[in-house]
């Protein structure tokens, strides 16, 4: 039993500290803000190079698992970083490598691994679901290939990725059956790409009309109509990995809260001798620090395979959902009303961590996850 | 960061379950007696005190192994053993500013419970402000002489000697005019009632001191240097075993799972309920949150680093924790929740149990409500937590004034 990372994660950490503080100050931020891509790909390509990819060497990567990808997702939060890390490695690649798809896997992760190649995962469509019962979008073959045909929104990074893996159905169903995987590039006729405008400008999503959009049969990712596993073990990860980068954006927003209440005065002594902040940073502490437990704790379930992993991610994305709303919120209300202006920096974690909230998996969903696991005795094992 | 347990941990566990299998009592222990015997089996398998040094009568045991035990004896409904807060508290006291003959003539009765302790800090008017104390020990010859008042005394009814904080020094800064003495709780001069809490149970006392007569030897450390004393040995009553705590309300809300399933809400099974359902998420999944966070402070103990401040921020997080869970529970049961004897076994924690008994949903809800007071109050602990865990400055404090001489940070907050 041990919770404290090792020398080769501390040193992770701090790796990707220097370079996100030095590369990625708040200017760049907020230039991201409004640029139309919403990253800088020669950023990115450097960002990726540091080594730090969950794929296997033979592919480029470095092999590490979902305890690493949460240092460094939780880095970013709190930046808070704006690129498409998050679509590519953790979506993305998340659910290429869950499809254990070989020939797919060596086609994009090498190009992933030295930062050419970006990629996303659109799943959303109408409503908000993310069991297999929300898949519409229509999957047919055609000729050599496939033709789609529907919508996807919320896409992360969907106007300036590569290339977008595609959650698409055959049929008329609502089960995991019939469930496919197709690799769509960007610019393939019949797509069309509008960005959306949301309220987090440093993390872009695209709303994504298929008509009659063709693509080769070696486009498939995975078995035709079983991909279900491998997107819910990819949306497992990702609840897992938005949980980290919330927790990073919680974190930063309280210590600024801590270094701004041992400042700020007012009625003669400053904020943070008064037990109405003292006590509300105390409890702000108490958050974070529970929500760095169940991060991690899910992360190692996550690479141990551990009987209780799914229990632990949906404990994880509900437990912070709720930790990087309070958190950052009150972070807010510490500051007062310099907290509520476009140009102190408050907002870019508030919005961060909002963001991430509904994705993946909202904190009602995880919820009743929480008590399907338990009900089914997919319980952590501890004897 | 690796969170299984090591073979080593899993053969021990098996050990541990196999004995508590084999030796829990089956039928309730009533007497006195009886829980000593109970104690004292648990002390002779190595149970007790388990993570003491051997020259004092423990094991040397690790702090996983003391946690596996603690989670063990829960999940076996073993009857807890006597003196916990002696071995918590008195034990660590003694060891760290005992003297030699100190530690020889109470550290192995108080382990084997053949002598029983209580702690005697709080008063009517030195609660969470405990450096206020004025219960006084004025030095007469080669005795202290006592005369005051101790309330909310866990156990005084029973207790043969209790561990006192009294005012040796009234001219000095309060922090700096405080004791530590051993007091022979059957000495003339002391009087115990029990206070009957809301639960209907009485575990707590009064304990009223007139001119009772201390030997000086019996004082821990040097004269006035109690509150330092103390403070070194609170935190061991703060945060130290989480994973029992979790153990316990895991037990509750696993009953509740079961009594979900027959319960009926607006004609169906309550577990069948979406908003039933969203409570029991919740809950089930703040209380692993709780085994988690228990799980990283085991793991920094394993790694020899002692608690600090943060055991606040434990004590704090599985307080109020329980608070929530038993609200959750008893919005869940409604009214059956709240009925003592005569509920339908189905739907009972520990059928058959009467008012003031442990067993009941009530008595759980109940007890609820005391732990975010002891051992220091949520809100004392998240003073601490804000100034030596955040480094936030001071509150300007009216009693500062006089407490000015005495020095750096007060973590204030006794029982």
């Amino acid at each position: 039993m041990d919770f404290e990372f090792t020398e080769d994660q501390v040193m992770l950490r701090g790796l990707v500290r220097e370079f996100l503080s030095e590369q990625c100050p708040v200017s760049h931020v907020r230039a991201m803000m409004d640029d139309s891509r919403g990253y800088d790909r020669d950023l990115y390509r450097r960002l990726i190079q540091l080594g730090m990819l969950p794929f296997p060497e033979a592919y480029g990567g470095a092999g590490l698992g979902m305890i690493e990808q949460a240092i460094v997702l939780e880095e970013m939060g709190r930046i808070p970083y704006p690129g498409p890390y998050f679509a590519t490695v953790i979506l993305a690649g998340g659910a290429l490598m869950a499809s254990g798809d070989r020939r797919t896997q060596a086609r994009y992760l090498p190009d992933v691994s030295n930062g050419d190649l970006t990629m996303s995962l659109a799943f959303l469509e109408g409503g908000i679901a993310w069991g297999p019962e929300t898949i519409r979008l229509s999957l047919r073959r055609d000729r050599d290939g496939y033709r789609l045909d529907g919508i996807k929104r919320f896409v992360p990074f969907g106007q300036s990725v590569d290339v977008i893996l595609v959650v698409a159905r055959a049929g008329e169903g609502r089960s995991a059956e019939g469930i496919s995987l197709v690799a769509v590039p960007a610019g393939t006729p019949g797509l069309a790409i509008e960005p959306e405008l949301m309220m987090d400008l440093t993390s872009k999503t695209a709303t994504l009309r298929f008509e009659g959009v063709s693509v080769p049969a070696e486009n498939l990712v995975g078995p035709e109509g079983g991909a279900w596993p491998a997107v819910e073990l990819a949306l497992r990860q990702a609840a897992v990995g938005a949980s980290a980068e919330m927790l990073g954006a919680a974190r930063k927003a309280l210590e600024m809260s801590v270094d701004y209440a041992k400042v700020r005065k007012q009625f003669g002594q400053y904020i943070g001798q008064f037990q109405a902040i003292k006590h509300k940073l105390a409890e702000m502490l108490e958050l974070v620090e529970n929500a760095h437990a169940a991060v991690y704790y899910a992360a190692w379930a996550l690479d141990a395979r551990a009987p209780d992993a799914a229990l632990a991610a949906s404990v994880a994305k509900s437990t912070v959902n709720v930790a990087g709303r309070r958190v950052c919120g009150e972070a807010i209300q510490v500051h007062g009303g310099i907290g509520f202006t476009w140009e102190y920096d408050l907002h870019l974690y508030f919005k961060r961590a909002k963001h991430l909230e509904p994705l993946y998996g909202d904190t009602e969903y995880h919820r009743e996850r929480v008590l399907q696991e338990v009900l089914a005795g997919r319980v952590a094992g501890s004897a | 960061m690796d969170l299984s347990y090591t073979a080593e941990d899993q053969a021990f566990r098996q050990r541990v379950r196999a004995w508590l299998a084999e030796n829990v009592p089956r039928q309730k222990l009533i007497t006195m007696e009886e829980k000593k015997a109970w104690h004292r089996k648990l002390y002779d398998a190595g149970f007790i005190g388990m993570g003491l040094p051997r020259e004092y009568g423990g094991r040397d045991a690790r702090p996983m192994e003391q946690a596996i035990v603690g989670e063990e004896m829960v999940r076996a409904k073993a009857p807890p053993p006597l003196n916990g807060l002696g071995i918590a508290i008195v034990i660590p006291t003694l060891i760290h500013h005992g003297t030699e003959q100190q530690k020889r003539r109470f550290i192995h009765k108080l382990l084997t419970a053949e002598e029983l302790w209580c702690q005697l800090y709080s008063e009517p008017n030195a609660g969470s402000d405990l450096a206020s104390l004025q219960c006084r020990a004025d030095l007469d010859g080669d005795e202290f002489v006592i005369n005051g008042q101790k309330i909310w005394t866990s156990g005084a009814h029973n207790a043969d000697w209790g561990l006192l904080l009294a005012r040796t020094d009234r001219t000095a800064p309060k922090h700096d005019g405080i004791s530590c003495l051993l007091v022979d709780m059957h000495s003339p001069g002391i009087e115990v009632r029990t206070l009957k809490q809301i639960s209907g149970s009485g575990e707590f006392c009064e304990v009223f001191f007139t001119t009772v007569r201390v030997p000086r030897e019996n004082l821990v450390g040097d004269l006035n240097a109690g509150w330092r004393i103390a403070q070194t040995t609170l935190s061991y009553e703060r945060g130290g075993n989480t994973l029992s705590r979790y153990a316990r309300m895991l037990q509750q809300v696993t009953r509740l799972l079961e009594v979900c399933q027959v319960l009926q809400r607006d004609g169906r099974p309550a577990i069948e309920d979406p908003l039933v359902r969203q409570k029991l998420g919740q809950i089930y999944a703040e209380m692993e949150v709780l085994r988690y966070a228990s799980l990283r402070i085991l793991s920094r103990l394993e790694r020899g680093l002692r608690p600090g401040p943060e055991s606040s921020l434990a004590k704090l997080h599985y307080s109020e924790l329980d608070k929530r869970v038993q609200e959750l529970i008893l919005d869940v049961l409604g009214p059956y929740g709240q009925q003592v004897g005569g509920l339908p076994d189905e739907l009972a924690l520990v059928p058959g149990v009467d008012y003031g008994e442990e067993g009941s949903w009530m008595y759980a809800f109940l007890w609820s409500r005391a732990g975010t007071i002891y051992a220091g109050s949520s809100e004392i602990q998240k003073n601490i937590i804000g100034e030596r865990v955040l480094g936030l400055p001071k509150e300007v404090r009216a009693d500062r004034v006089v407490a000015q001489t005495a020095g750096a940070a007060r973590g204030d907050g006794a029982d």
